[in-house]
């Protein structure tokens, strides 16, 4: 498999906290990586890094590289970086009564000139990602009164419409039910391309992506299979909870859970949090 | 054809008829065929050729290209910002223009016919700018519509202050001229707003899909490849430009760059492209009916337009919040 991405020696300070430090990693075609840790880890902030977000990695706080295709991340037009990755954030609505149409042109943007209309074959390109994501009927649909699954889902669906090689999820799973958490991760991971996402759920995380990325305090603290990642010891110093792991019977994949120390009472004295 | 494209076809018919009509409204009573054979061919009566021409077709022009500006203004600004009670009105951009004109009339007794529509655009863009740089300064461009209200109390009270102070005749028409009129109006004030309006209607039309992205968040308008920031500094600066340049000939019209989109999205739909075809006909089609309601109403007098738009667009905008409290 081809590199994608190289990140080496990413850091980000800022007045006493260190946000980022000395991240190193590489991201090939096809993988679909989880990004995982606790609140405050530099998940979101490492996401924002990667796509260079309002040019942030040429602010004077912010060091190492991050190379797409062998080239840096700085050296492409904001135009460029929405051709090879497409975003999903956590939150999406808008005050304006959107259709689901609308929302899919929007990914049609980095393949636009100035002055352009849509063409047939643009509307087909939007039928066929509504398809893929199983919502062909919600052509015309007010975007804000869809569930948070099918928001999602619309999203997802014009990140396809968008071709970018890179999807980035922000948190896919936060405001979704039981049943839409594994509808959108489900998908995510049917799509071909390559994936990089912050989830919060570890037992998620290890049934649908390939490879974890494990971050505590801006520092990267494993790297690997989710079998490598998620290792009790490990996971307990950076959440600050015992943890058990155990293969789940009907998947096969690694579970873990989290109890407090002299557990199964109410009253059991809670542990301080690692950060403080 | 589908239902928008019948709409805005139809509504562009509406502009065209309504145009003719209201050129028939007025104190000189001239019909219909009277009306035809003097734009076909030529008028039997030189009084009215004299109407016709000089009075009543800039007159009903100005209004047309003013209503255009002033919706398209407030749906640009109400894309860009997110906020559906954007207006034009609330970047200081009249302030500015009633500080300009104030200005203008104090320290100007005569050749006030270039000076005060100079002073008002001066005066608008001025506040345009503070506005911007407020914003730049707290380094938060989402808060430039909270930037622009405090600067338009801060420049209605330097205005009042001049005002109170100020000559009675000057601060008589200050007063008049920001109530907002088109009975000064002339063929030439059409062809510079007209101008300002198709260069904000290009510059609309090449970037829709940029203002499109906006729609769902500035962080998903930069993931699609908008230069957030840029691209509403420019929209602001063409809203500014568009607006300072109708209010420095009509004074102050309020309301409707607030009012027009909204009926349009109800109609047609909420992104850019639509909405800023449908805002232009509409807007059109209602500032021609209000200065025909503005000058007809009265026997031997015109009511200021401004007055009218702003009576009609509070009630309408009362409405607007009975049906969605009816709705929800």
């Amino acid at each position: 498999m081809s590199t994608l991405l190289n990140i080496s020696q990413l850091s980000w300070q800022v007045p006493n906290k260190a946000i980022l430090h000395n991240i190193n990693f590489t991201v090939r075609k096809g993988e679909v990586i989880g990004i995982i840790g606790p609140n405050g880890a530099g998940k979101t902030s490492l996401l924002r890094c990667i796509t260079n977000q309002n040019n942030i990695l040429a602010s004077a706080n912010v060091t190492g590289s991050v190379q797409l295709k062998n080239r840096a991340i700085t050296r492409y037009s904001t135009k460029e970086i929405a051709q090879h990755f497409a975003l999903v954030m956590q939150k999406n609505d808008s005050i304006f009564a959107l259709s689901v149409q609308d929302v899919m042109k929007m990914g049609l943007l980095p393949h636009k000139t100035l002055f352009s209309l849509d063409s047939d074959h643009d509307k087909a390109q939007i039928n066929l990602a509504l398809k893929k994501v199983g919502l062909e009927q919600a052509l015309h649909t007010n975007f804000n009164q869809l569930s948070g699954g099918e928001q999602q889902r619309v999203l997802i669906a014009r990140a396809l419409v968008q071709a970018s090689q890179i999807l980035i999820l922000d948190e896919p799973t936060t405001h979704l039910d039981v049943y839409y958490q594994h509808q959108v991760l489900q998908l995510v991971n049917k799509l071909n391309i390559t994936v990089i996402m912050t989830v919060h759920d570890l037992n998620l995380a290890s049934l649908y992506c390939q490879r974890l990325i494990l971050l505590n305090q801006g520092q990267l603290i494993c790297d690997g299979s989710p079998e490598e990642v998620l290792v009790p010891k490990q996971l307990s110093q950076v959440f600050g909870l015992p943890c058990q792991k155990s293969i789940d019977e009907m998947t096969g994949a690694i579970q873990v859970s989290f109890y407090l120390p002299d557990s199964h009472g109410k009253n059991s004295q809670f542990p301080e949090s690692p950060d403080e | 054809m589908n239902k928008v494209t019948t709409i805005l076809w139809g509504l562009s018919a509406l502009v065209i008829l309504s145009a003719m009509a209201a050129i028939t409204f007025g104190p000189a009573d001239i019909d219909s065929a009277e009306l035809i054979s003097c734009l076909v061919s030529s008028c039997q009566n030189p009084i009215v050729n004299v109407i016709i021409w000089q009075v009543r077709i800039p007159r009903v022009l100005v209004a047309l290209v003013a209503g255009m500006g002033l919706a398209i203004a407030g749906a640009i600004l109400q894309n860009t910002t997110r906020n559906p009670l954007a207006d034009p009105y609330l970047f200081g951009i009249v302030s500015g223009a009633g500080l300009g004109a104030t200005i203008a009339n104090i320290t100007l007794a005569d050749n006030l016919t270039i000076a005060l529509p100079l002073a008002a655009f001066l005066g608008a863009l001025f506040a345009v700018i503070i506005v911007v740089f407020i914003a730049k300064v707290l380094q938060r461009m989402e808060q430039l519509l909270l930037a622009g209200v405090a600067v338009s109390f801060m420049l209605a009270s330097i205005t009042q202050f001049i005002l109170y102070f100020g000559e009675p005749f000057a601060t008589n028409r200050v007063i008049f001229w920001l109530m907002g009129s088109l009975a000064r109006v002339e063929m030439s004030n059409f062809y510079v707003i007209a101008s300002v309006l198709v260069v904000a209607i290009i510059t609309v039309f090449a970037l829709h899909r940029q203002i499109d992205a906006l729609l769902l968040g500035d962080e998903s308008a930069a993931s699609l490849g908008v230069d957030v920031d840029k691209l509403r500094l420019l929209m602001l600066g063409i809203c500014a430009a568009l607006t300072a340049t109708i209010v420095a000939y009509c004074g102050g019209i309020g309301f409707v760059g607030l009012m027009i989109p909204h009926i349009v999205r109800q109609l047609v739909g909420v992104t850019t492209l639509k909405l800023i075809i449908g805002s232009a006909l509409i807007g059109a089609i209602f500032l021609i009916w209000v200065d025909v309601i503005a000058r007809s109403s009265l026997p031997h007098a015109e009511i200021p337009i401004g007055i009218i738009t702003s009576a009609l667009g509070s009630i309408f905008f009362l409405f607007i919040m009975y049906r969605s409290r009816a709705i929800n």
